[in-house]
């Protein structure tokens, strides 16, 4: 009897002490967005064991709770999120459950509060603060517009927020998260030289989206993006909406439309065939489209949508 | 030389110019940083412009309305209820969250037509326990099958269907404490293990006020696990029981005889979820099938609390709801229900119906009903509701409740 006890307990122990070794070893980290899933395993390298949310193709407003995301964060040692609550949608739900006290929901913010909690848009200089909080004014992000991870320019500062946040996790390793980010900004930075060369053509030009999430897009590429399809932040497009749209871009000679991937391409092509103005299809977070799986893919393919709408490409 | 020492002099003024707007110009840049240094100091220090409100919980109300139109032309609206929650941590550990519901009675599942202002729940909840534990304790929806605890308003159909209504009793209701923990696997398995005065905003079997026995509590016991399957597909599975192991029944007419043996009563139910979400689009495509049976077995008492038999009753419903773009989702319901007096007894209700949602926050819903059963010389029914929700604030129910 003691034998077979011995024989059912020693590959628990074995077990036990394998799980107890890699959670010495490597940091478990969940990111909630692809673009997140991709620097974070650039920073943190062989040193962290990064788990993605969501996919990169659903509406970021949108993204199910599921239940295999909470053992995900359950496990986890720390979350890399993008704040100012634009993972309203899940990530507070999933935090309430995950029963994990390093990463707990904060209610004042929808995001995370807790020693694992590494938010990225630390430092961020936000756009489009609402004046006014008022639900009549569609679904308002109440610290301003939350959709900076499409703006090229700002992938720097999503690195060192990460690399910031893992050194202070794990702060044995500070210097090789260090040596990390200046590696990957060694590679960044002149590719967002070259993009800024690339838009040059685009400045100025009045263009209109889909949802309200393309201002930081807009800065980098000097787009003045006058209204949306969508009559407020997250309300669907109405009749009335879209004709007045229809004369607005015709009297301001607007002649491109931006649609996010995860949006009516119908209502689109038809305001297109009203206005005579050419699509651009972008996507809003990493992994929109096939092989966009990081955020210098997506980035450069969202810059090519845009000149290739306009007529012009990369040069 | 005479012309090299003339031109020098001539030069030095220029040069003691130069040098007085340099070191002019360094004194400016040095006031200017003094200036913005003092004004950062001024905004770094400055208290926190928020008031002690900031500290209030987060509140929202659902307000709920319908026009039910039944059998013989009748019609009625009903305001259905105004749901107030508020939600807020209490400290590190703890968080706390109430719901009050007013409503004016007129529906089939409130108080026989009697307004009343009501604490649906009242709970506190621990935020950082280890071994990933939760307790739960207070007022609390009971956490039993899928739409057992779910609030009125969340519901795919109007009314609650008739096999939980009349075997929970309304919404799974309950004052006690719950512990829920979440398996360290990377499958998701959670137990749950409850003990309540009792299960069901309307179940009459215990005094809710009364103070009783170890055995006349309800224990509830839960697991449920969810599995993906690919990318696109999930199922859900969750079994869970309610037991309850005596009560004791005075008669109504003889009030010295009261019933203490063979008392005892489980509710036990099994919930299947399945969902198709496609990741393009999140949620505004999809389909969702939900199904839940249940089983209760009790000793029965008639309308004077006399004992009459045990009884062995299932009940159980069926629906799928469609998710067509972001506004619109239809769906049938299939509702079976055993009487709990008379197994025979079985109430069919079959609906059809069509949510639209206007904007995440306001919805309107038609459902068409029909309800028959097999208890002789009753009539079929037929029933229409329109429904109008809105929603005012932060009001979730939260990853349980999705």
């Amino acid at each position: 009897m003691k034998k077979e006890l011995l024989a059912l307990t020693l590959p628990l122990l074995v077990a036990a002490l394998a799980v107890k070794s890699q959670a010495a070893g490597t940091l478990r980290v969940v990111a909630t967005v692809p673009e997140l899933v991709d620097i974070t395993n650039r920073i943190g390298g062989s040193l962290v064991k990064v788990d993605g949310l969501a996919k990169g193709t659903e509406d970021i407003h949108q993204v199910v709770m599921r239940p295999s995301f909470v053992t995900r964060l359950n496990k986890a040692d720390a979350v890399v999120f993008l704040g100012l609550s634009v993972e309203h949608a899940f990530l507070p739900g999933l935090l309430d459950v995950a029963a994990n006290p390093k990463m707990r929901q904060d209610p004042a913010t929808q995001g995370c509060v807790g020693t694992g909690c590494i938010d990225t848009s630390e430092g961020l200089s936000v756009l489009e603060k609402p004046d006014t909080l008022s639900r009549a004014q569609g679904e308002l992000h109440p610290q301003g517009n939350p959709h900076y991870n499409i703006g090229p320019d700002l992938g720097p500062l999503l690195a060192r927020n990460i690399a910031k946040g893992l050194a202070r996790i794990d702060p044995g390793h500070a210097a090789d998260y260090k040596r990390n980010l200046k590696d990957y900004l060694a590679e960044l930075d002149p590719k967002i030289a070259l993009w800024r060369k690339w838009v040059s053509p685009l400045k100025g030009l009045k263009a209109v989206s889909f949802h309200k999430d393309v201002c930081y897009l807009g800065r980098f590429t000097g787009i003045d993006f006058v209204d949306t399809l969508e009559l407020k932040p997250g309300v669907a497009p109405t009749p009335t909406h879209l004709e007045a749209l229809v004369r607005e871009m015709k009297e301001q000679d607007i002649k491109l439309i931006v649609r996010e991937q995860q949006y009516d391409p119908k209502v689109c092509q038809w305001l297109a065939d009203q206005t005579g103005a050419k699509i651009a299809v972008i996507g809003t977070m990493a992994n929109a489209f096939p092989g966009s799986e990081t955020f210098e893919k997506i980035s450069e393919r969202n810059l090519k949508a845009l000149l290739a709408a306009v007529g012009k490409g990369p040069s | 030389m005479r012309i090299a020492l003339l031109s020098l002099l001539l030069l030095l003024p220029l040069t003691a110019a130069a040098q007085i707007d340099a070191s002019s110009a360094t004194l400016d840049s040095q006031q200017e940083l003094k200036e913005l240094r003092a004004r950062l100091d001024k905004i770094e220090g400055a208290p926190l412009k928020a008031s002690l409100s900031a500290f209030n919980p987060a509140m929202g109300m659902a307000i709920d309305l319908a026009y039910e139109h039944q059998k013989d032309d009748q019609g009625a609206f009903q305001f259905r209820a105004a749901e107030l929650n508020v939600e807020a941590p209490i400290d590190p550990f703890l968080k706390g969250w109430a719901v009050i519901t007013g409503t004016n009675g007129n529906s089939p599942t409130t108080n026989g037509g009697t307004p009343t202002v009501d604490i649906e729940e009242a709970a506190l909840q621990t935020t950082s326990l280890p071994y990933n534990l939760t307790v739960t304790g207070g007022r609390l929806f009971a956490s039993m099958g899928r739409m057992i605890h779910w609030h009125d308003h969340e519901l795919p159909v109007t009314d609650r269907p008739r096999s939980i209504d009349s075997f929970v009793g309304g919404e799974s209701r309950a004052d006690g404490l719950e512990v829920s923990y979440l398996f360290p696997t990377d499958t998701y398995i959670n137990a749950t293990a409850g003990m309540y005065d009792k299960l069901g905003a309307d179940n009459t079997r215990q005094d809710p006020a009364g103070m009783r026995s170890l055995d006349q509590f309800t224990y509830l016991g839960r697991l449920n696990t969810y599995e993906d399957i690919g990318d696109d597909h999930s199922v859900e599975l969750g079994v869970d029981s309610a037991w309850t192991p005596k009560r004791f029944v005075t008669s109504a007419t003889n009030p010295a005889a009261q019933t203490r043996k063979n008392t005892w009563r489980t509710l036990s139910g099994v919930d299947f979820t399945y969902r198709y979400q496609p990741a393009q689009g999140g949620l505004y495509r999809g389909i969702v099938w939900g199904t839940e049976i249940l089983q209760n077995d009790e000793r029965r008492f008639d309308a004077n609390n006399n004992p009459t038999c045990r009884v062995n009753a299932y009940s159980g419903y069926s629906y799928i709801q469609a998710k067509m773009g972001p506004r619109l989702r239809p769906g049938v319901l299939v509702d079976l229900a055993e009487g709990l007096d008379q197994a025979r007894q079985l109430t069919k209700t079959y609906s059809g119906f069509l949510t639209y949602d206007v904007s995440e926050f306001q919805r309107l819903r038609v459902v068409y009903s029909r309800q028959m059963d097999n208890i002789p010389g009753s009539r079929q029914a037929n029933i229409v509701a329109l429904q109008w929700t809105g929603v005012m604030g932060h009001h979730v129910h939260g990853f349980r409740d999705r």
